[in-house]
Parts: structure tokens; C-alpha cells; sequence
């Protein structure tokens, strides 16, 4: 669902000139530095950031936070909160709290990796079929579809039903290639548009070569798209990631959120009055999805003035025509 | 036309691309059909018994792949999906046929209801934008997209289900009623039907809210509304008859995308709430490795799809002379 | 995923255990009232009824064998394998115990009200031969042939002498009407929606619920008590562990976590009990350089805590272990004592040092145990990832092999490719079941006949570990060949000394029937002291049996 925030951007990214015509030759800095500062002054964005950097946080520093093994089953089972157990115990005497906080590292894992590898493969398979065209196109385009129609999460059982064992890498593996289609068709179409303008053509002219071209002059053109299709991803992987490891897959003695939710299942937390233990790991997914949600909103109003927060003011029923100007300046 | 055309091969090729999937994955991946009878009836199989059963169930047998595929392809043709593991020995057409209304149900009505009501707050949002319901909804929702369907159902059956008592939160229907065309029995689907309904909705309307409040605001920004405006129509009107009216279009290709994920989506929302629709079969086939059901079901799912993208694509070229002049 | 259910679906070896007889043919209090009260059985089977009820099905022959089909005799596991007569009045071996004679039981009917005879025997035996997908104990890898003779008796030879394939011949081999099979097409697919047999019950089925209706033909007077036995269909636990909690239910074979505040702690009369049949084992490949050193494999067994491993990852339901390899209590009566005694198998993670350290090996710098060419204890153990409590299990098992400087990492595969790899041989440790039967012989055979192993990379039925020796097999074959109880606990204990001292495999905790039951309304429960039969609900034939004895409380 988080995929509709690409579609967003490139929609209107495309229908406006002006937002991504980065003058002669694009400059993936420059975009760089007018994302960050549309973010600090961006209070979606800065929330989802600061969410996102305490995970982040949590991931590389675990042990500074909850003192616990977190797979050790050595505590009374079944307790609830309490100072000791912030979140009570397993059934099987383990501290959720602690479960809780080193899960993160693996779920950030999959979330960011997979986030990455699947945006390359979209930069990739999208770039050269909308560049490259022709044969190319046909054929990139139509495996990038199919993938896309397919449901992915069924695909994804499918998949993994046929493994032997389903480790993070494993998971990793399944996710990018089911993951990638959107942002790819996302990016071919961006390229489409992109490939007939005057620089690029200049850019031929001069006898540049492709991969040049490719690299210095589009790439960076398409940064905010590029940053949207991962945060995308990432949301949309974390989710899949979760909902898999849910259903048993990806080594239930790991330690993730995911996991966690499949042991409370087994053991019917809700209806044994462990609550925690199921609704912990699953705020956390949520907050973490909400992170990338947040500043890929943001993202999409920042790189799309037309879509900038209208600030609320009295003057709402002034000339919609004035309105507009407004609008336009504040973004 | 001609877009019609493109869009029903494309159709075809993907429907052959994914038949062909559904028949190589099996037998590309490691692991052995055969051994999950075996597993299956742990032990209690003795070998003789085993190359019996397997070949009752037309597995692991020694033809060349070509003539194996030609073999599969006549059995989709003629509704031949084999018998399933799991309910042996009743056969998949048969299983499929108990559970699938549940999910069409469930999914086709909470599709159609998060479009509407999605649409709708978007276009309500776009127009007045900087106002309460565009500030507060669009954010919320959006942020739920983010949230796992499944957490938000275990979420509505502790609040709704175990604490409060207002909703059933297991299976379909009462096992006790038996499955006929009764208003009380529809009643009793439906009173079962709405927490999982609600954990689809709140969580896929956010997409909708979105998509349909960009379109719109850029829609908004076209000459020709500023035209309808500066002439003093009336502004409902021209946010219906005019900005809503364009802006909707690139949002029902859309609509049959986001299919994709309502159905993703609920097969983890069936197996939590023990709904036995299609989702929760698949969930059953993958837990008890029973490949015949899994691949019937992955293939129904992705046909099911498929179907709605070209109808939805039907409706786009019937509704948007834009398209009907082809690129 | 779901709670660990094969339990459930362990129909075939485990035979049946037929007990009870004076169940069987007593007819309490002679009133002719007949059967009377209604009886819930709560057995969540995660689906749907699909309403077939071929009992050569293993998919649903738990629900039907017993109570609608009967086998020949009934064996009961919980007596120490104690034989009752049922279609058969008796049977006697001779010919060097390869051939046994079985006597048919005379005024018996099919519930089709037609007569049942020897002849249906012989062509349920036949039926078999015919078709080897029923044939699901290979009974007819040790016979040669299955005959009538006169008018009541059935003779069947064997190929050798194969005595402990009495219980499957006799107890777990449902007998169908010849008058109705005959006509059939397809056995194998057969799917028998109204099943005709010569049991207690005649059943009737929607999806949502069997019904199981007393039987007006059936042959012990007096019985079924009881005049109808429900069984909904359950898609998940929780409603079905509801039913049971508030009394809907009266019987149940469920899973319940926390079974004493979420169900006994509901009512005084809920009642549970969870009777030990076979064990969870870590199989050691014996094939591997390090672990063929018996000093290793001696380390691992004294580094266990059992009972830890119980309490934490079978939640205390299923007790633990002991390295003689009987299940303990229910074949107590086989456990030499003083043989296990000798070797002192107790949680002793000092003990495992000692021996470790006394074979030359020495701890690294991170702790653990290096052997004297410098090889590290670091082994990978083979896990079912979908058996949840056997993945707690093993959490436990590795801190307590980590403490004594072994190190294990567990590899949590998913069914098949489980199935794979353990049959395979291709693991180093792994953890894992046999399905055991009415006495330890069945276990032990599984576990250390030679017959039932496979060089590595090929197929292994049960022996998993690959364990081969000839004295053992002797044994095993000695017992095959003899009916004398003394020469049978002999050589059990034989046996038991094989697995003291050499250690193929480590019982950890003993496998459970899952069994509660409401006393309110009803009587007539197996317990542990009148363990009749197995109870749990999906054990064949034994809930037949349990259809029997169960009656309303007056």
C-alpha cells in the first residue's frame, strides 16, 4: 500500500516540469541538500526521522538498553510488567522487553537491506528498459509486470514454502525480487519521460556515453524518486517480512518481532492474558513502518510543491486563484 | 481500441507467464512433493504404500518436464486441479469451491468499500485543503497503511472480540449453522465478516486517500477548472463534475493494482481470524506442505487478479476518451 | 505452526490398545434402558469435516477406527501391550510361532444388518496384498498368506516368525465388509461417506460436526452406553479449549497452555491426564568422526537437564526422559532399575566434564571442549521448525549442552526438508521422534535394528543414527521369534544395557496422549488406575474403546 506514495511522486513529479528539471545536468547533492533541509522544516518528516533514528539506535546498541538475553528462558513464565520485566515473560520464562529491543536489529536488517538491494534492482530494471527501449524494454518491461500483477505475498509463500529453511538471507532474497516491480515500473516511466529532454540530448551529442549519461545525467535527476521507492520498499518489506516470520518462516529462534508474534500465537497470548506479548512486537512494525511513512509523506510534499501543507488561515474563502499563489510560495 | 488490445495480450501473456510459473517453482526448488507424504503420514507409510499413494495422487512421476507440462496444461483446461493432501481424499476444486465466496466476499466488499470511502475523503480532503479533514485524515490513514493487517486484527479481537463480546472473531460462520440461503445464515456470515473487514479497511484506505487527494490537487490546478471557477459555477459542482470526475481515472487503474494487496493483505487477516476463506486454505496447504492446494490457490488468486486489472482497464477506456486515443 | 498434532494423526503403528476386558463383554447392570446421554468430544483438527471416513486413510481413519470399524484384537498400550479378544474370540500361535489362528466371532453384524463372518477377514487381509496404499503397517512384508479355515477361522502364515507384528495384524487393521468393498473401484480413493462396520456406532456427517449414533446391531449387548457422540469441527485451539473449559465439551484431545488455570481451575470435575507413549530422542549421527567417540555422545547425556527441558519447553506436559529408553510410567514394569542405576544417567553437567576431560579433550579459549586432534564439539542439531515446543525444547537443550562446553546450533527445517535430512542421515545431531508401540520393543527395534537403517544419503525408515550392530540385531530377532514374557523382558533389558552403554540416542522427554475429561454428567473415564485404553481421542482403536466404557452418570 505504501507503493501509492511512488505512484504519488511520479505522477506529479512528472506533470510538473519544474520539479525535476535539474538545469544542465543533474546534481544528486544539491537534491541531497534540499531534501535534508525540507525535512528539518517538514514536521511529518522530522518525526518520522527521529522515530527512525531511535530504532536505528536500538539496533546498534541493544545491550545498552535491555540488560537481558533475550532467548534465554530462565524466568518465571507468564509474569506481567514489572520492574524487573518491563513487559512481563514468555511462557517460556523470556524477558519480552529484552526481546522486544534486540528484535529490532534484525527487523531494521531486513527492512534496510532489502530496502536497498530491491531499490537497485528497480533503478536498474527500470532505467534500462525505459533508456535502453526497443527489445529491451519489451522484455524487462513485461517481467517487471507480471511480477507486478502477481499478488506478492501469496507468491512470497509460495516461495518460501519450497526452501528447506528460510534464514534472514533467504528472506531477503525473496523479498527483493518480489519487491522490486513498483518502483521499477515507477522509474522506467520517469525515465520515458526524461530521456527526450534537450540536456540529455546535448549530452549524446557531445558523444558522451551511455553509461555516463545514465549515471551522471538521469540518476541523480530521479533522486527523489529513487529515495521514495526505498522508503517504500522498506515499509512493504518490513510488513511482508513480519507477516512470513509470523506464519513460522525465517528460523522461529531468532529474535525478531516477527518471530515474537509467532510465539504468542502458538501459545495464544491474547486469550491467555498475555497481551503484551502480542501487541509489543506489533507496535513496533507499526512505529517503524509509521517512521518511513511519515518521511516519505513528507518526501512527496517536498518534492512536489503543488502538495505543500496550506497553512489554515482565515482567509479560506479569498479567490481559490490567490490561494493557489500562496501555496506556491510557501513551498 | 488499439489500448484495449495491448492490454488484453499483455493479459494473456501474464496469465501464461504465471501458469508456467505455478508449474516450474515445484520443480525447480529443492525438496520433494513426495517426501511431504511421506512426512505427512510420519512413518506409518510404509515404501510400497507410499509409491501407491503417489501415484493415486499422479506425484513424482517419471515423464520428460515437456510432456509433464503439456500433461499440466491439459489438466488446468479441463478444471483438473488434483487431489489435496490435506482433505485426501477429496480434490482441490472441491476444497476451493467450499471457501472461496467467504474471500470474495470479504475482499470484494472491503476493496470496494475502502475505494469509495477512500475517494471520496480524498476528494473532500483536496478540495479543502488545509482544512480539519485534510490536516488530520489523510496523515492518519496513511500511517496505517504502515500498520500489519494481522496486528490490527489481533488488536480487534482483543478489544472487540475478547473483552467486550460485541463481535464473533473465529471462522466464517457458526459451525453450528449449516451454510445455506438463509437470511439468518447471511446475517450470521455477515456479523462474523466485519472485524475482519475492518482490519483490511483501516489499514488499505490510506493508499486510496492519497492517491485520489494528489490527483485531485493537481487536477485542480488545470485551466479548465480555474476556467469553471472564474465563470461562478457553483463549487460542488465543479468539484465533482469536473475535478473528481478526471481525477478518479488514473485512480481506477489503480484500483485493480491495490486488488493485489487487499488480497495479500487478507490471507493473513483470514488466518488470524480462523476465517476460512482462500487466504486461510493457503495458509492450511503451506502448514501441511500440501503443494496440489498451494499452487490450485496461488494460481486462482493470480487469475482472480489478473481478471479484475483487465476489467478495470475495460472500464478505463469506456470511461476516458484520453485513452481510447492511443499513444 | 499449530501445536504439535501428530499426536493426533498417529494412527497406524501405534496400535491400538485394547484392553478392558471386562468392558468388552460385561453388561452393566443389565437394564434394558438402553443407550441414553449425549457426549461432546472436543478434538481440533484445524478444519473442516470433509465427511470420508475410509479408515485406510490416515487423514481420517483416526475418527472412524474404533468406534465404527473394529480390528481383530485389542492391545493395550498402557497394560504393558495386555491382548483382549474383540472380532476374534482368540488366537493361537504354532508352527514355530509362524503361523497364528485367529477365531472368528460368531452373531456378529455389519451395521447394514448383514451377518459378518471369517470370510470378511480373509478379504480385508487380501484387500491389503491387493492394494499395498491400504497396506499401511506393511503387514504383508512378513506374511505369506491369509486363508480361512472351516467356518470360523483365519490362518495366517508368515515368511519367518515375526511375533511383534501380532499388534499390527491384530490391532490395527480395521476389518471391512466384503459386501461393500468388493463393488468399490478404487479403494485407495475410496471416500466411504457411510461407512458400514461391525462397531458400536453408526456415524452420520455434515462439515461442522460428525455424529456418532449407537448402533442397534452391535454384538456386546448392553453397549454403547451412550446413545450419541458429537464431534464439531474446530479450526483453531481456543474455541475448542473454551468448550472444554466450560463444560460444553466433556472429553477432549486438546492442547491447552496453562492447562490449570484455563481449564481445571474452570470446574472441580474438569480432569486431565496425559499418559507417555514413545520419546522425543536427540538422534547422534553415529557416522561422524567426533561423535562416533562414545565419550561425547556419554558427555551429552549426563549434560541434560530433563526436566528443565520439560518444565520449560513442554510446559511440564510431557516428563522427562531416561537414558534406558523406557517410558516411564506407563512400562515401568520394563525398566531394569538397577541396570540404570549402574550407569547413574542424572543431570550431572560435572560428570560430563570429567568424562570429556578423561578422553583427552580440553577447553578452548571461548569454553568449549576441543578433541586431542582439534576438532571443536560444535555441531549443527536438526530441529522441526514447525513443532513449536520442540524449537522451546531445544533452547534449553542447547544452554545446558553450552554450559559443559559443547556447542549446538540448531537448524530449524520445515517439515519435509526435515524429513529429508533426518531420513538422509544427512545432519549431525538432530532431534526427533519413533512412533513407538504397545511395549519399549517397538521403540528399540526403530531405534537399533539394523533392517531399519541406510548408509548415509539414502533413506533410513527409523534408525536414524545409524546404528548397527549384529549382537543387537540378534536380539531384536530373538524377540521376533518368541511369545514368552520372561524371554521378552530379558531381552529388553538387553536391550536397555545397549542404549546405557553405548548411547545411539538421547531420550529427552517422553511424547503424551492429550486427554481431558469432565466428570459432571459422565463416568466411565480412563485413568491411571484403569487405564483401559489409550484415551486420547484420536488413537486408534482405543477411542472405540473409550465409546464403550464412557456412560451418563445416572
Amino acid at each position: 500500500m505504501a507503493m501509492i506514495f511512488e505512484a504519488a511522486a511520479a505522477q506529479t513529479a512528472g506533470q510538473l516540469p519544474g520539479a525535476t528539471e535539474p538545469g544542465s545536468g543533474g546534481n544528486a547533492g544539491q537534491a541531497i541538500g534540499r531534501m535534508w533541509k525540507a525535512i528539518r522544516s517538514n514536521g511529518k518528516a522530522l518525526t518520522g526521522s527521529v522515530l527512525l533514528a531511535l530504532f536505528v539506535l536500538l539496533a546498534l546498541f541493544p545491550w545498552a538498553i535491555a540488560k537481558d538475553n533475550p532467548s534465554a528462558e530462565i524466568y518465571k513464565p507468564t509474569l506481567g510488567p514489572s520492574t524487573a520485566h518491563l513487559f512481563g515473560t514468555t511462557s517460556y520464562g523470556q524477558d519480552i522487553f529484552a526481546q522486544a529491543v534486540w528484535g529490532t536489529r534484525e527487523t531494521l536488517i531486513i527492512a534496510v537491506v532489502s530496502g536497498v538491494l530491491s531499490t537497485i534492482l528497480s533503478v536498474i530494471m527500470g532505467l534500462a528498459a525505459g533508456y535502453l527501449g526497443g527489445a529491451w524494454d519489451s522484455v524487462l518491461n513485461f517481467i517487471t509486470d507480471v511480477l507486478l500483477v502477481v499478488p506478492t505475498f501469496p507468491l512470497l509463500i509460495i516461495i518460501v514454502a519450497y526452501l528447506p529453511k528460510v534464514g534472514v538471507p533467504g528472506l531477503i532474497a525473496v523479498l527483493v525480487i518480489t519487491g522490486y516491480s513498483y518502483g521499477a515500473r515507477q522509474l522506467r516511466a520517469q525515465t520515458l519521460s526524461v530521456r527526450s529532454r534537450d540536456y540529455l540530448e546535448a549530452a549524446r551529442v557531445r558523444g558522451e556515453r551511455r553509461f555516463y549519461v545514465i549515471m551522471v545525467e538521469i540518476i541523480p535527476s530521479m533522486t527523489s524518486l529513487i529515495v521514495a521507492t526505498f522508503l517504500g520498499t522498506a515499509v512493504y518489506n518490513v510488513l511482508a517480512a513480519a507477516g512470513l516470520q509470523f506464519l513460522g518462516f525465517g528460523d522461529p529462534s531468532s529474535v525478531s518481532w516477527g518471530t515474537m508474534l509467532y510465539w504468542a500465537e502458538n501459545n495464544e497470548a491474547l486469550q491467555t492474558g498475555q497481551y503484551l506479548w502480542a501487541i509489543v512486537p506489533g507496535a513496533l512494525i507499526a512505529l517503524l513502518g509509521a517512521a518511513f511513512v511519515l518521511i516519505n509523506y513528507a518526501f512527496d510534499e517536498i518534492s512536489n510543491p503543488a502538495l505543500a501543507r496550506v497553512p489554515i488561515t482565515r482567509t479560506r474563502q479569498l479567490n481559490p486563484i490567490l490561494r493557489r499563489l500562496g501555496a506556491n510560495r510557501s513551498g | 481500441m488499439r489500448y484495449l488490445l495491448r492490454r488484453a495480450v499483455f493479459f494473456v501473456l501474464t496469465l501464461w507467464a504465471c501458469i508456467t510459473l505455478n508449474f516450474l517453482l515445484p520443480r525447480l526448488m529443492p525438496g520433494n512433493p513426495a517426501i511431504a507424504l511421506l512426512a505427512k503420514f510420519h512413518g506409518r507409510l510404509n515404501p510400497a504404500a507410499l509409491k501407491a499413494i503417489e501415484i493415486a495422487l499422479g506425484v513424482n512421476v517419471h515423464q520428460s518436464l515437456v510432456s509433464q507440462y503439456g500433461a499440466y496444461l491439459h489438466n488446468l483446461a479441463t478444471g483438473n486441479l488434483g487431489v489435496s493432501i490435506t482433505f485426501f481424499p477429496d480434490s482441490v476444486s472441491s476444497v476451493i469451491r467450499g471457501a472461496i465466496l467467504y474471500t470474495l466476499g470479504l475482499v470484494g466488499v472491503t476493496t470496494i468499500i475502502a475505494f469509495i470511502v477512500g475517494t471520496l475523503i480524498g476528494i473532500i480532503g483536496a478540495w479543502r485543503r488545509g482544512g480539519w479533514l485534510d490536516s488530520l485524515l489523510p496523515p492518519i490513514f496513511v500511517i496505517f497503511t504502515a500498520i500489519p493487517p494481522f496486528w490490527v486484527g489481533m488488536l480487534l479481537i482483543l478489544v472487540f472480540g475478547i473483552q467486550l463480546h460485541w463481535f464473533p472473531y473465529d471462522f466464517a460462520y457458526d459451525p453450528t449453522l449449516t451454510p445455506s440461503l438463509t437470511l439468518p445464515f447471511i446475517g450470521n456470515v455477515i456479523e462474523h465478516s466485519i472485524l475482519p473487514a475492518i482490519a483490511l479497511l483501516v489499514t488499505s484506505i490510506g493508499g486510496w486517500i492519497l492517491t485520489m487527494r494528489n490527483t485531485m490537487i493537481t487536477t485542480l490546478a488545470d485551466d479548465y477548472v480555474k476556467m469553471a471557477r472564474a465563470k461562478g459555477l457553483p463549487s460542488r459542482r465543479i468539484m465533482l463534475d469536473y475535478a473528481a470526475r478526471n481525477a478518479i481515472l488514473p485512480n481506477l487503474s489503480g484500483f485493480a493494482m491495490s486488488i493485489g494487496f487487499v488480497v495479500s493483505g487478507a490471507v493473513l487477516v483470514e488466518y488470524v481470524f480462523n476465517y476460512n476463506g482462500l487466504g486461510y486454505l493457503l495458509v492450511q496447504a503451506l502448514d501441511s506442505e500440501d503443494y496440489p492446494l498451494m499452487q490450485a490457490l496461488f494460481l486462482l488468486i493470480t487469475v482472480a487478479v489478473l481478471i479484475a486489472i483487465l476489467l478495470a482497464d475495460i472500464v478505463t477506456v469506456v470511461l476516458d476518451p484520453r485513452t481510447r486515443a492511443a499513444r | 505452526m499449530r501445536r504439535l498434532k501428530s499426536f493426533g494423526v498417529l494412527i497406524g503403528t501405534v496400535g491400538l490398545l485394547a484392553g478392558a476386558a471386562a468392558c468388552g463383554t460385561s453388561t452393566s447392570g443389565g437394564s434394558s434402558s438402553g443407550p441414553s446421554g449425549v457426549l461432546t468430544l472436543s478434538d481440533e483438527s484445524g478444519a473442516l469435516w470433509t465427511c470420508g471416513f475410509n479408515p485406510f486413510n490416515p487423514n481420517v481413519s483416526y475418527l472412524d477406527f474404533g468406534p465404527v470399524y473394529e480390528p481383530l484384537m485389542f492391545v493395550d498400550t498402557l497394560q504393558n501391550g495386555k491382548i483382549s479378544p474383540w472380532l476374534a474370540t482368540s488366537y493361537a500361535w504354532s508352527n514355530g510361532n509362524k503361523t497364528v489362528t485367529f477365531t472368528i466371532r460368531s452373531g456378529v453384524k455389519w451395521s447394514d444388518g448383514k451377518p459378518f463372518s471369517a470370510a470378511d477377514v480373509v478379504y480385508t487381509f487380501n484387500l491389503l496384498k491387493k492394494y499395498p496404499a491400504l497396506d499401511l503397517n506393511a503387514v504383508w512384508s512378513v506374511l505369506s498368506s491369509v486363508t480361512q479355515k472351516g467356518s470360523d477361522q483365519v490362518v495366517m502364515n508368515f515368511k519367518t516368525a515375526a511375533v511383534p507384528y501380532f499388534y499390527y495384524i491384530a490391532d490395527q487393521v480395521p476389518i471391512v465388509p466384503e459386501h461393500i468393498w468388493s463393488a468399490i473401484k478404487n479403494p485407495v480413493t475410496y471416500n466411504d461417506a457411510d461407512p458400514i462396520g461391525t462397531g458400536a456406532y453408526t456415524v452420520k456427517c455434515k462439515p461442522e460436526q460428525i455424529t456418532f449414533m449407537a448402533n442397534k446391531h452391535y454384538w456386546q449387548p448392553g453397549e454403547p452406553k451412550l446413545a450419541e457422540v458429537l464431534e464439531p469441527a474446530f479450526t483453531s485451539n481456543d474455541p475448542a479449549n473454551t468448550e472444554l473449559a466450560t463444560g460444553q465439551a466433556q472429553w477432549g484431545a486438546q492442547y491447552i497452555p496453562d492447562i490449570k488455570t484455563f481449564y481445571s481451575a474452570k470446574s472441580s470435575s474438569n480432569h486431565y491426564w496425559f499418559p507417555p507413549i514413545a520419546n522425543v530422542s536427540i538422534f547422534i549421527n553415529l557416522k561422524n568422526s567426533i561423535l562416533s567417540n562414545v565419550a561425547v555422545r556419554e558427555a551429552m547425556a549426563y549434560a541434560i537437564d530433563r526436566t528443565n527441558v520439560s518444565n520449560v519447553g513442554e510446559s511440564g506436559y510431557e516428563p522427562a526422559s531416561n537414558q534406558t529408553g523406557i517410558v516411564t510410567p506407563t512400562f515401568s514394569a520394563w525398566e531394569d532399575t538397577s541396570e540404570a542405576a549402574q550407569y547413574n544417567y542424572s543431570y550431572d553437567p560435572t560428570k560430563a566434564e570429567q568424562i570429556l576431560t578423561a578422553a583427552g579433550f580440553k577447553k578452548n579459549s571461548s569454553g568449549i571442549f576441543v578433541s586431542p586432534s582439534g576438532k571443536p564439539l560444535s555441531f549443527s542439531i536438526l530441529n522441526n521448525g514447525g513443532y513449536s515446543d520442540w524449537v522451546a525444547s531445544m533452547q534449553v537443550i542447547q544452554t545446558d549442552l553450552k554450559a559443559v562446553g559443547i556447542q549446538v546450533t540448531p537448524d530449524n527445517l520445515s517439515g519435509t526438508s526435515y524429513d529429508d535430512a533426518l531420513l538422509d542421515g544427512n545432519y549431525q545431531l538432530a532431534y526427533g521422534d519413533e512412533t513407538g508401540g504397545p511395549t519399549p520393543y517397538y521403540e528399540m527395534r526403530q531405534w537399533l535394528y539394523s533392517a531399519n537403517t541406510a548408509p548415509i544419503g539414502q533413506q533410513a525408515s527409523s534408525n536414524f543414527e545409524r546404528y548397527s550392530n549384529p549382537a543387537t540385531d540378534k536380539l531384536i530377532n530373538e524377540y521376533g521369534q518368541t511369545t514368552s514374557t520372561a524371554m521378552q523382558h530379558s531381552i529388553v533389558d538387553q536391550l536397555e544395557e545397549v542404549i546405557l552403554k553405548d548411547v545411539p540416542v538421547i531420550p529427552v522427554t517422553e511424547e503424551v496422549d492429550w486427554y481431558q475429561y469432565s466428570t459432571s454428567s459422565f463416568t466411565g473415564w480412563a485413568t491411571p488406575s484403569d487405564a483401559y485404553a489409550q484415551p486420547a481421542a484420536y488413537q486408534t482403536p482405543d477411542l472405540g474403546i473409550m465409546m464403550l466404557h464412557i456412560a451418563p452418570k445416572k
